[in-house]
């Protein structure tokens, strides 16, 4: 994994900490939605806030749809930072 | 705005403390502290759900320090998400807010279903929290009759939801207007054209206020709130297609603290002082170091303007109601000069009910002015650009709302504002005339200070009182007292205007409203009374009375009143509680001093009764100009 992937996943893992109250997951790149109890509709809207407001980017609808584990939501930051 | 810049941010242990709170020894003040902060959605969900883990009797310690207010809520969006916002703001505001949701899009079953949720559990008020997507707006315009315009349409369905919330549930509903979204078809053109979204919203805002405004439901003027953040901000088409949510998430903090103002006005709890400092808050520079010359206030300059506006804003304020205060370091001779010699002021000395300018701690300043006004500490807003000062009183009172300010002065102007520190739910003849009333009630105290004794001081004021049972014109500023009293008042209940009109014309309830006079000036209505109609007794459920008529003897001429007319009526018993609270200890033994014996005592509520016949009148020096009785 490169530098910046490794930058973007700790910022991310504080994104969740603060949206998921719960922490009986433990957050790596390979953390799915599935993992997540908490993980809900509401809660991924909150979530999807929390990380548009970080790193100042929008995601288009379809990315939405597809941010179910934290590998592609990295990859997604990742193509929209560099 | 969407950040709430009038508030601190967060800590950087805010989500520590969220998970320590149920160890913290006192978790409800805890409770209060977080919940000041500027709060993301996330945030308050944290603190939300700490709280759901406090044990109840925590709780309810917690739910002790707020007001009650039970709300529900309709919409044709998706609202859950907003709760914990909606419940962490309400805290911030000294609400207990207690939520009853429906369905999404459940708006029309709701009301009209008198078997419905809402219906049956009856809420203090109703949030009809709509938005243009709810309406008809987008019908065919080509079958569409001639006869009624799309924005007639849409009023009359809300017009009929509130009205079957009234009917059928007795509540009052919480209306919003219309924010218009970003959308155009022939630019400049669509204000003026039938059928086209902006007109029609156009037309919906303003016939909606003047609905309203003889109604006892409120507004709550989201168009006003999208005229400030603006459209492309406030709506997120993404959320709206993914997940019905009618707004960006990033704006819900600041719908929640608005929605939450308005509740806390309905509540009373709007403030009612603003006290200022002066060097760089009022003007720019330091008057003892920079002199009269020195100082940045009035047009010509750009910081001089800035502060200019400061003023302007402050003194609108007076005349909507809100007390005037300074609470400065300086001395005051300097101070006073400043107001009366420099040409740029627009504030005049004789503007502030209180001044104060001296060398000692705010804190105990802010004390005084609270005490020589007669006025709840969390009544008072302090505006000060020294951040040291500011947290000085963050510490020390932290009833008082201390708004956070940058170091721009040219940006405090619409930070003061987007506070909404002074929401009002109607503008009396009262709130019109009282920065003139408590002017008065100073030079009352003079004379007090030269009188003999207190009797003489009384005769002297020649005081005129009148009575009169509850009506129309009464019924606003019945409800404002209802609603703001907190020390002269046994038993704190709240009404709406809804109930109040109850009382008003149920044969079941004896009303008093009361209105003083006296030699320097009208004082308006600073009495109210309910009583409650039994076979061989009246009850006084509820018995209030303005602070600034303390100490008169108004409370025994009421009490003359009262008997009076409860002897007219045959009834021979009349029964007093009181109910004790933080702020009401100053009339624990009203009811002994007026001639009434205790037969109850609890914790929560004293029991007091009257044998009519007993009574000995009371005849303090208040001249009766009309009567309830003879009436």
């Amino acid at each position: 994994m490169s530098q910046d992937k490794a930058v973007t996943l700790d910022q991310l893992e504080l994104i969740f900490q603060d949206t998921f109250t719960e922490n009986t997951y433990a957050f790596s790149v390979n953390t799915t939605r599935d993992d997540i109890e908490e993980w809900d509709s509401l809660s991924h809207i909150r979530l999807l806030t929390a990380i548009e407001a970080n790193f100042g980017v929008q995601f288009d609808l379809d990315e939405i749809g597809n941010m179910t584990d934290v590998a592609t939501i990295v990859n997604l930051l990742h193509e929209k930072l560099v | 705005m969407y950040d709430l810049p009038w508030l601190l941010a967060p800590p950087d242990d805010f989500n520590e403390r969220c998970a320590q709170l149920k160890y913290h020894k006192t978790p409800a003040d805890e409770v209060h502290a977080l919940a000041k902060y500027a709060l993301s959605i996330n945030q308050s969900n944290r603190l939300y759900q700490a709280i759901r883990k406090l044990n109840a009797n925590t709780r309810s310690l917690l739910a002790h320090t707020l007001t009650p207010f039970k709300l529900g809520i309709v919409s044709n969006a998706t609202m859950d998400l907003m709760i914990p916002s909606f419940v962490m703001a309400a805290i911030r505001n000294g609400v207990d807010l207690e939520l009853i949701t429906t369905d999404f899009g459940q708006v029309a079953q709701e009301a009209f279903d008198p078997d419905s949720k809402l219906n049956q559990s009856k809420p203090d008020a109703v949030l009809v929290a709509l938005d243009y997507r709810a309406y008809p707006f987008f019908g065919d315009q080509s079958v569409a009759s001639v006869q009624i315009t799309p924005s007639e349409k849409a009023l009359n369905y809300l017009q009929q939801i509130r009205e079957s919330f009234k009917q059928k549930g007795g509540m009052i509903c919480i209306v919003q207007t219309l924010a218009c979204p970003p959308y155009e078809f022939s630019g400049n053109f669509d204000v003026q054209l039938d059928g086209i979204l902006r007109k029609s919203l156009t037309e919906f805002n303003r016939a909606l206020v003047d609905d309203i405004k003889n109604s006892p439901d409120v507004l709550l003027d989201v168009a006003a709130i999208v005229n400030m953040v603006g459209a492309c901000h406030w709506f997120d088409d993404r959320q709206w297609y993914l997940s019905r949510v009618p707004m960006a998430n990033t704006y819900v903090p600041l719908y929640a603290e608005y929605l939450t103002k308005l509740i806390a006005a309905l509540r009373g709890k709007s403030k009612k002082c603003l006290v200022l400092d002066l060097d760089n808050t009022l003007w720019g520079g330091v008057i003892g170091d920079d002199g009269l010359e020195g100082i940045q206030i009035g047009q010509g300059h750009p910081v001089g303007e800035s502060f200019l506006a400061v003023q302007q804003w402050a003194k609108t304020l007076k005349d909507l109601g809100v007390l005037l205060a300074v609470c400065s370091k300086n001395d005051k001779d300097i101070a006073s000069e400043a107001f009366q010699r420099h040409s740029g002021m627009l504030l005049k000395k004789n503007d502030f009910a209180v001044f104060v300018a001296n060398w000692e701690d705010k804190a105990s300043n802010i004390r005084y002015i609270a005490e020589t006004l007669n006025i709840g500490l969390d009544a008072i807003v302090f505006v000060d650009d020294n951040p040291a000062e500011r947290e000085i009183i963050r510490t020390m009172l932290p009833e008082i709302s201390v708004p956070e300010l940058p170091k721009d002065p040219s940006q405090f102007l619409r930070i003061l504002c987007a506070a909404r520190y002074f929401e009002k739910i109607d503008f009396t003849d009262d709130d019109a005339q009282r920065n003139a009333q408590y002017s008065s009630n100073v030079r009352r105290q003079e004379i007090q200070k030269s009188a003999a004794s207190l009797d003489d001081y009384l005769v002297s004021l020649e005081m005129h009182i009148s009575f009169a049972p509850f009506d129309e014109f009464g019924r606003k500023r019945i409800v404002q007292l209802i609603n703001k009293t907190n020390q002269f008042n046994l038993t704190t209940r709240r009404y709406t205007e809804a109930e109040v009109l109850q009382f008003e014309n149920n044969e079941q309830s004896v009303t008093l409203q009361v209105h003083l006079q006296d030699k320097f000036g009208d004082n308006g209505m600073i009495s109210v009374l309910i009583c409650k109609v039994y076979k061989d007794r009246w009850e006084i459920e509820t018995w209030l009375m303005s602070c600034r008529v303390i100490k008169r003897r108004v409370e025994d001429a009421v009490c003359d009143e009262l008997v009076a007319r409860a002897r007219k009526s045959g009834v021979s018993r009349l029964r007093g509680f009181y109910r004790p609270t933080e702020k009401n200890g100053l009339v624990k033994e009203h009811y002994r001093r007026l001639g009434f014996e205790c037969v109850g005592s609890s914790d929560t509520e004293d029991v007091w009764d009257l044998v009519v016949d007993r009574y000995q009148i009371k005849n303090p020096p208040i001249k009766v100009t009309k009567s309830s009785v003879t009436a």
